[in-house]
């Protein structure tokens, strides 16, 4: 993948204001998020021609953003049905466009006004589409905390994973919260606000789940050696990998204590020409606290089973030799649907995270839904550039 | 609970099947694989020849929750939802609520109970094989 490495970048971050309650509508949140990106990148949006975006029926599309910011006959654009497992694939499919000279400078947002109009968890909200959803739907069984709470019982069962380690994860990324300004949640919590926390789906508290938040979150990514002559550093794209694996319900047999991500991590490393142990600071998706563990197993940081003793014994905090959700992840910052870890990764590889830099930092994860939900995750390798 | 499943042409029979009380999954013809849920094709060897087979309706808990939020309108007990891989059909799970008071353990076995719903739905629920 020669071709692919190191070839784009992200030249631009931008978000809105994170709450539970924007008041006003998702496409002025996509507007708003777009432009504080290219502001960043120190374009305009008469310089772009491509736009993407990922959404499952809650968002503005692209059809719709372009023309609302003057973004008229863009050459490239994508419109990917699906949640967090296509995150991180919607910018990979960006770089692709850009390093094949389809388009040169793309935004990729996403907006949601997930906690005032869309909940995800059902309330006010229709039953997600797909085949499988009948004949779950019919025993109360649809919310995503229900299902990855039905996983990580499994894994429990298995390896012998302990509420602990969950609760250790949840006040590890508060305690990183705490030193991000842009995050929803900056009180510090104890292990024992975590189990004080009112059951949501057993094994499932409060405290493991991710807040329902409004907001947007953009990324501006164009060519390599033209994001050096831009505003800010340029962060590399070294590897984008999406790709698919098994469903638990449909895909006969599988064992659901492993994700997809399990068999796209060693594509992904080979593609950036590293491993887990060249990983400086890793934003891996945490829909909810085991999403997190099961992930620092399946993309390697530590054996099978191993991601809860490894989040216990401190390494995945600040000054740890992993430090994951710097910015307090979806637990803490704010839920952007995969697209606010990227920044976050972009921010501390560019130096610029404040309080909460991770010193060094020169090459960074930034995952997906690891593919409970649909059967399918995606990642991205970055680079200080 | 009160969400009916949204059938399609590809489940609708097996939905009539268990509405008769009937605990099946299809086979395939040529390969002889059991699968679920109802696909026209089978997903080893692709071919489409199929039949209904009976098998046993039983399994063990692969895993369960306790549902406490209130994700449907109307529902604000705790109730459990298991996911049973099947002792005939091990590649196959389906899911069910709990039919015992005492809460499942994770490996337990466990036999279907057919729900009445209405005339035309019952929906297969899961306790303690005794």
């Amino acid at each position: 993948m020669r071709g692919f490495r190191d070839r784009t970048a992200v030249a631009g971050v931008g978000y809105t204001r994170l709450s539970k309650n924007s008041g006003v509508s998702t496409l002025t949140l996509a507007c708003e998020a777009v432009l504080a990106a290219l502001e960043d990148a120190g374009l305009t949006a008469d310089d772009v021609d491509g736009i993407a975006t990922h959404r499952v029926g809650d968002s503005a599309a692209p059809s719709v953003v372009g023309p609302a910011l003057g973004i008229h006959r863009p050459s490239w654009y994508l419109d990917q049905f699906g949640g967090g497992s296509v995150s991180h694939a919607v910018v990979g499919q960006a770089a692709l466009a850009v390093a094949a000279g389809m388009a040169e400078t793309v935004v990729c947002y996403r907006a949601i006004n997930a906690r005032s109009e869309f909940r995800m968890g059902g309330t006010g909200r229709g039953l997600p589409p797909g085949p499988e959803v009948q004949y779950q739907a019919p025993y109360g069984y649809f919310a995503p905390p229900q299902q990855y709470a039905m996983f990580a019982r499994a894994h429990m069962a298995r390896y012998g994973t302990r509420p602990e380690h969950f609760g250790r994860l949840a006040v590890t990324q508060r305690a990183n919260a705490v030193k991000n300004p842009r995050a929803l949640m900056r009180v510090p919590i104890t292990l024992d606000d975590y189990f004080d926390s009112r059951w949501i789906a057993e094994p499932f508290r409060l405290l493991d789940c991710c807040l329902e938040t409004d907001g947007a979150c953009a990324l501006v990514i164009t060519r390599a050696d033209r994001a050096r002559d831009l505003r800010r550093p340029p962060v590399l794209i070294s590897a984008a990998a999406w790709g698919g694996g098994d469903s638990f319900m449909s895909g006969g047999g599988a064992d659901t204590t492993v994700t997809a991500a399990a068999e796209l991590a060693p594509r992904l490393y080979r593609q950036a020409g590293v491993g887990p142990a060249e990983i400086d600071v890793a934003e891996i998706y945490d829909c909810f606290t085991y999403s997190v563990i099961v992930q620092l197993e399946d993309y390697g940081f530590c054996a099978k089973g191993e991601g809860g003793p490894y989040v216990a014994s401190g390494a995945t905090g600040p000054g740890g030799e992993l430090p994951v959700n710097t910015h307090g992840g979806f637990l803490s910052e704010g839920y952007v649907h995969g697209v606010n870890h990227i920044a976050e990764a972009v921010s501390q590889l560019r130096g610029d995270a404040g309080d909460r830099q991770v010193d060094g930092a020169e090459v960074a994860l930034s995952t997906a839904q690891p593919g409970y939900i649909l059967p399918a995750t995606s990642a991205l390798i970055l680079r200080k550039g | 609970m009160s969400v009916r499943p949204v059938t399609d042409r590809d489940s609708a029979e097996w939905w009539e099947r268990v509405a008769r009380h009937e605990f099946v999954v299809q086979r395939c013809d040529s390969c002889g694989t059991l699968r679920f849920p109802a696909r026209a094709y089978c997903h080893r060897c692709r071919t489409r020849r199929w039949h209904w087979q009976p098998i046993g309706p039983t399994g063990r808990v692969e895993s369960w929750i306790v549902s406490h939020q209130p994700f449907l309108a109307g529902v604000t007990e705790p109730y459990v939802v298991v996911t049973v891989r099947l002792a005939d059909a091990p590649e196959c799970v389906m899911y069910g609520n709990w039919d015992r008071r005492e809460p499942p353990v994770t490996g337990q076995s466990v036999r279907a109970v057919f729900t009445v719903v209405d005339e035309e739905l019952s929906l297969i629920n899961w306790r303690p094989l005794e």
